[in-house]
């Protein structure tokens, strides 16, 4: 069967060429239709499940899904028939039935695909109404809560942990009305091996999955006046943020979030990008220390804490060529409970460090207990771009038209290179600018490193540092990255430096971003895209673009760390994992 | 070398020859119905009666089990065959009647009318 | 099972004639159109004027399997068949075979079909008569356990045919040829099912025997199983041959262990022998067979559940396209076939596909198990040939309805069935003739119900059943059936609402054009043709709150007429005090605290409760 050969079919009569191989749904919609879908995702496998994609086909006897079946030579299709549409009603309300009617308290209220599906198939009253099933909401996990009572069984949260992130954590249990989506054994979500990344979040149409929410608790805090607020923003977060306030992926926004989250209450708005590039110092540090004999190699990016906590359960073998640095938002924390407390003269019990966050996950992260310091969280607490988008909301704040301000210092300048972290390949090509200068004390001066840009799930490049070939691999997204390490377990050789980011397309990707809006659909490459290029603007912006020439970093060592991997630094900048239990199966490939 | 046709006529006459040194050729063979519905009805226990009786002296018998031949209001079911006669059907054989049957029709070859499925 | 049966008892009603001979005559539809039944006359009048009526049965058979030489006529014992039979011919054969005793040589005629060896020990009996076995030919004739009993019945002779004599191709024409359809209940032809198979592109292919076995009270499957596994593995061999597949799984459901022992001592057996494993019988063809065990999930015998759950996947029906057979287990091609279809292989290799498309109808070529149940007085696995009316399998096979009570209706299908009424009951059991009658071939079971069972109740308890099995995949049927079971139960209980039977018509027809797989397509049957036929019933649930067959407890009425002598017993055993009454006086029953329980109807000597 030729992919690209052309048939004839027949929408509601009128004839259209199309591709052979597609199928009705991908047909139609390059023709001016939209059949309403709702289990279906471009990016996950065909379900067929919800049955809102009928479609009417001359000839067959039942309806077909219009997302699995292909379209055939002389198919004659009705997207539209009375008879289809009160299915269609009648389906959407079947599943309207046995979910809760707490459309004005939810959380997804306004931007529930559910919601939006029942107001445009017309369903003003129901006809079928009866019990509706319970179970109890899982709480038990640092980022993403668990509610089955509002799962509508689309299965996009089990084929995105199975197919796209490799993990497994989610599958069906039970049969018929009891069906439900569950971790293996109904073990609790913080006893499985769900990696906190919250992609089922991004991608669940309901609220059955959302983050565990930290708004109420921070607003009490904001309202105290014997603390010290701190802030801190992750690099994609400015980068997504304008989408929860109806503007287009891809505005940055880091001036508008600063002055905001001011007048929200915060004392310092520091920048994680500032943190980045000092990871980066680290990092840098410690892989040409490797690369000189003094570690295992490839080296591996531990800033991803949805991609650490998968290391732990699926790979602990490949522990010892993870780096030790923290993460960018680990280390801010750090600095915001001793280096900073020291210049205001305030005890690090004062300080109350909030980190802004694109990502679910960085809750669990937060919550290790190796993070601390001297006894003391040293990130307090974490919100999504979610959650604080809608605490500036609720505080009456215009972030749209705010007058963009700057960041505190001291941790609040950065390089180009902090800003792109947030996009899959961005760590290395931040790390490659520093490490190679460090290495041969000369500048690098082709600096965008366009291999290891874009959504190719394992990208891969070389760089000659001082006539020796490094060769480096970046994948996004768990799943990619389970394929990256089965390439270097098979070839121990291949690769001297690997950057892992468990989300797709990065941190810009990450599951606690604004959700999709009525004309897009989760995960877009195109919003992604957006996002990323966001990013790579401010770097190009910048005059500084490498992270060693950032002055309040060269500052802070001068002052307070002395060098980078030096004493200090090891205590409040590195840290170390442990193998988890239980321990991950990896199904298909992998091995 | 054999074709599998010839192979599989050699494997059927050693099969046969097994079957006969297994005392086929006794004057009346006995079929028990040991499907897993047949041994809900307990034809377990009526093998076994068949069984402990050839142990016991009961001779010119071949006794076998059998799948279900789908009577199954009237399992558990238990043929007696002779040659040249027609099979004989006996069916709700339970311990009873499965004495009855060694006594009466296999030591005296008296068929027990009553108890025959037509 | 009814009660058991003092050993002193009949288990027949009729008195047994003894007799040294039976004469079966053949009264298939070929045999009939042959003037068999001007023989029977004939045959009465040599006997009666031989004078040997008495040691002599006569019955009548179904089809014999030899429609070329009929009209067929055989005398037991020794099963000698006598073919072409005129009625001139009669007088020479009764005068030869039983005065003379040495068999009338001119017209016996050697022709020796696989399934004949059944009749030879179960021929004279009634219930089997009109019966055919083919796919259960070794059912209850051999011990299954022993490959030895196989191979004496000429097992695995199928297989070695076919590695002698023909290609991969010549095979699926010879399926393709004896119109053999699937089993399972779709009836989907199997040779092509099987040449699709073949034709798919890929080194790896596999085929499956799906022995998931899950309709209530279904049990054809462990029955063939039980009583000769080899015959399934053989017809796999010889499936596998054709596609050109060199593994097979056997999906059988661990609620079979009986079945699965015997299955795995005839699979080390069939090894030891070379039937399985590599080079098989010296040839160039390598197979065999694994038991994948299914944890009992209904929704495990749908095609591509069955594979994900052998996959090592919580068995869900996935979307086709694409179909297994390009695209099955482990992404490769595979040919998944019934239990009574893979039975059925080796017949048609033996005996050829000619023979095996003479028997049965137009469309539907072959023999169908049934497992029957219910309201009938044999209750039984009965296998038929296509064409045999459902008046002949209840009536004439499975002997009738007991104790005087009227035939109602009859469900075949199982959960994806419909109920047939007395219209019906003449309609010829064939894929295309049940489904124009309004139920469904099904994999065999069969439901027959007398005039005190409730519809609405009967559709209540297949509705529960697919509710709870539904894999829980897709909407309509897991969000769907299960309102409409809600609707149902509050017909049965006396809480129907008007707009009722509109709900179920509107969502019953929704779910069967928008489910996934089957399983919910075919949901609502039972309560789409219960709701054609019995709709009074439906109305009296609602409208008058009745159910007249009184099965719907929660709708029933019990009060004190005045046969009440007042001795109190009711009284008594009340659970809930709802009698009242002083001693010697009428009581009456208070029936809002009534449960309904029946109790006091129980004890009550003088027929004084009733109940409406």
């Amino acid at each position: 069967m030729a992919k690209d050969s052309i048939v004839t079919i027949y929408i509601n009569e009128k004839e259209y060429k199309v591709k052979e191989g597609q199928t009705i749904m991908q047909a139609a919609d390059s023709h001016g239709f939209k059949i309403p879908r709702l289990c279906y995702h471009p990016k996950l496998s065909i379900e067929g499940a919800c049955r809102v994609c009928i479609v009417e086909v001359e000839g067959m006897k039942t309806y077909a899904a219009s997302c699995a079946c292909p379209v055939a030579e002389g198919m004659r299709i009705h997207t539209n028939t009375k008879e289809l549409r009160r299915a269609r009603r009648d389906i959407v309300e079947l599943i309207l039935d046995n979910h809760p009617k707490d459309c004005h308290t939810c959380e997804r209220d306004g931007n529930c695909e559910l919601q939006r599906l029942a107001y445009a198939m017309g369903i003003r009253h129901r006809h079928f109404e009866g019990e509706r099933k319970h179970y109890e909401k899982d709480l038990s996990s640092e980022s993403v809560i668990r509610d089955p009572d509002k799962c509508i069984l689309c299965g996009r949260c089990v084929r995105i942990c199975s197919e796209v992130q490799k993990v497994n954590a989610l599958g069906y249990a039970h049969r018929g009305f009891k069906t439900v989506v569950m971790p293996a054994f109904n073990a609790p979500f913080s006893e499985s091996v769900c990696s906190n990344c919250g992609q089922c979040i991004n991608v669940c149409p309901t609220a059955s999955f959302v983050e565990k929410n930290y708004t109420q608790e921070l607003f009490e805090k904001l309202d105290n006046p014997d603390i010290i607020k701190i802030a801190q923003i992750a690099p994609s977060v400015r980068a997504a943020i304008g989408e929860a306030f109806g503007l287009p992926p891809g505005r940055a926004m880091h001036g508008e979030l600063a002055a905001s989250l001011r007048k929200l209450g915060f004392d310092y708005v520091f920048d994680t990008q500032f943190s980045a590039d000092l990871t980066i110092m680290e990092e840098a540090s410690e892989f040409l220390e490797r690369l000189q004999g003094n570690g295992p190699l490839p080296m591996i990016t531990s800033c991803s804490s949805a991609w650490m906590k998968y290391v732990e359960h699926f790979h602990p073998d490949f522990l010892p060529n993870i780096s030790t640095c923290k993460s960018p938002m680990a280390m801010m924390g750090a600095l915001t409970k001793t280096y900073f407390p020291g210049k205001i003269k305030k005890k690090p019990e004062e300080i109350f460090s909030v980190a802004i966050m694109c990502c679910t996950a960085k809750k669990y992260e937060a919550a290790r207990p190796e993070l601390m310091v001297d006894g003391i969280r040293s990130v307090d607490l974490v919100v999504t771009t979610r959650e604080i988008a809608w605490m500036i909301k609720s505080a009456g704040i215009d972030l749209v038209n705010i007058k963009p301000q700057d960041f505190d210092a001291p941790l609040g300048i950065s390089s180009g290179a902090g800003a792109i972290f947030g996009a899959t390949g961005g760590v290395m090509e931040a790390a490659i600018r520093t490490a190679y200068e460090l290495y041969t004390g000369e500048t690098l001066l082709d600096i965008e490193l366009a291999s290891l840009r874009g959504f190719h799930g394992i990208k891969e490049a070389e760089i000659v540092i001082d006539g020796k070939p490094i060769r480096v691999a970046v994948a996004h997204g768990l799943g990619n990255a389970q394929e990256l390490l089965a390439i270097a377990k098979k070839d121990p050789k291949r690769y001297h430096f690997i950057e892992v980011m468990g989300c797709p397309g990065g941190c810009i990707g990450g599951g606690g971003q604004p959700y999709a809006t009525a004309n897009s659909i989760p995960l877009d490459e195109e919003c992604l895209a957006k996002r990323a290029e966001a990013l790579y603007a401010i770097d190009r912006e910048k005059t500084i673009r490498r992270s060693h020439d950032n002055p309040d970093i060269q500052r802070l060592y001068r002052e307070y760390l002395g060098r980078p991997l030096g004493q200090l630094s090891h205590k409040l900048l590195h840290t170390h994992y442990g193998a988890k239990l239980p321990r991950g199966i990896i199904v298909g490939g992998g091995e | 070398m054999k074709n599998p046709l010839e192979i599989i006529k050699v494997k059927r006459a050693e099969a046969i020859n097994r079957i006969l040194g297994r005392g086929y050729f006794s004057t009346k063979r006995v079929y028990v119905g040991m499907a897993t519905c047949e041994i809900a009805a307990g034809s377990a226990d009526v093998m076994e009666i068949f069984q402990t009786a050839i142990k016991n002296g009961l001779v010119d018998v071949y006794l076998s089990q059998k799948g279900c031949a789908g009577r199954c209001n009237l399992e558990p079911t238990v043929e007696v065959i002779e040659e040249g006669k027609i099979p004989v059907k006996y069916g709700l054989v339970d311990a009873g009647r499965a004495h009855e049957i060694i006594e009466r029709h296999l030591k005296k070859g008296e068929v027990i009318e009553e108890w025959v499925i037509q | 099972m009814g009660d058991s049966v003092t050993t002193n008892q009949p288990i027949e009603k009729r008195p047994r004639k003894q007799v040294e001979y039976n004469i079966i005559l053949c009264s298939g539809p070929s045999c009939l159109h042959n003037k068999s039944s001007e023989l029977y006359t004939e045959i009465v009048k040599q006997l009666e004027a031989f004078n040997c009526q008495s040691k002599v049965e006569i019955i009548l058979s179904g089809c014999l399997g030899m429609c070329a030489r009929g009209p067929i006529m055989v005398i037991n014992p020794g099963y000698i068949l006598y073919g072409d039979v005129g009625v001139n011919d009669v007088h020479d054969i009764i005068k030869g075979h039983i005065v003379d005793k040495t068999p009338f040589s001119q017209k016996v005629i050697h022709e020796d079909h696989l399934f004949n060896r059944f009749y030879r020990v179960f021929g004279d009996v009634k219930f089997f008569g009109k019966q055919m076995r083919i796919a259960l030919r070794n059912c209850g004739i051999i011990d299954p356990e022993k490959i030895d009993d196989y191979l004496s019945v000429r097992g695995y002779e199928a297989l070695a045919k076919v590695l002698t004599d023909y290609s991969p191709a010549e095979v699926i024409h010879q399926i393709q040829d004896s119109g053999l359809r699937g089993r399972g209940g779709a009836g989907f032809p199997t040779g092509l099912k099987w040449k699709l198979t073949a034709d798919a592109e890929g080194e790896v292919k596999y085929v499956i025997c799906n022995a998931d076995e899950g309709d209530p009270g279904a049990f054809m499957d462990r029955s063939a199983i039980e009583g000769d596994p080899h015959s399934i593995i053989e017809g796999m061999l010889i499936g596998g041959y054709a596609v050109g597949a060199k593994k097979g799984f056997l999906y059988i459901r661990a609620e079979y262990p009986l079945a699965i022992k015997r299955l795995e001592k005839a699979l080390t057996a069939a090894r030891e022998q070379n039937f399985l494993g590599d080079n098989i019988l010296g040839s160039n063809y390598s197979f065999d067979i694994e038991i994948r065990l299914g944890a009992g999930a209904f929704v495990c015998g749908e095609e591509t559940a069955l594979i994900q759950s052998i996959e090592g996947e919580r068995g869900m029906p996935r979307p086709r396209p694409p179909y297994p057979s390009v695209r099955g287990l482990f992404d490769k091609p595979t040919l998944t076939n019934n239990v009574e279809t893979w039975a059925n292989i080796p017949v048609i290799i033996l005996d050829g596909a000619k023979w095996f498309s003479t028997i049965g109808t137009k469309s539907s070529k072959g023999t169908k198990v049934f497992a029957v149940a219910g309201n009938v007085e044999n209750t039984g696995l009965v296998e038929v040939p296509m064409g045999t009316t459902l008046r002949e399998i209840i009536f004439d096979i499975c002997g009738g309805i007991p104790g005087n009570r009227k035939f109602k209706a009859l469900q075949t299908g199982g959960p994806s069935g419909g109920c047939l009424t007395e219209d019906s009951l003449d309609t010829q059991v064939d894929y295309e003739s049940l489904a124009k009658a309004g139920s469904f071939m099904g994999s065999g079971g069969m439901i027959v119900m007398d005039d005190t069972t409730c519809m609405v109740n009967v559709a209540r308890y297949f509705l529960e059943f697919t509710q709870n099995e539904s894999c829980g995949k897709c909407t309509p049927c897991r969000e769907g059936t299960k309102r409409m079971l809600e609707i149902l139960t509050r017909i049965t209980d006396g809480r129907g609402e008007v707009k009722d039977i509109e709900k179920l018509e509107r969502l019953g027809a929704m779910i069967s054009k928008a489910s996934l797989c089957g399983l919910g397509r075919s949901a609502p049957n039972p309560v789409l043709s219960t709701l054609s036929k019995f709709r009074n019933e439906y109305e009296d649930h609602i409208l008058h709150k009745k159910c007249t067959t009184g099965s719907c407890q929660a709708m029933l009425t019990y009060s004190i007429n005045d046969q009440c002598i007042g001795c109190g017993a009711c009284i008594r055993v009340c659970p809930v005090n709802a009698i009242k009454g002083i001693k010697r006086n009428p009581h009456t029953i208070d029936s809002e605290l009534c449960i309904k329980c029946g109790e006091c109807m129980k004890v009550c000597k003088f027929r004084a409760i009733d109940r409406v």
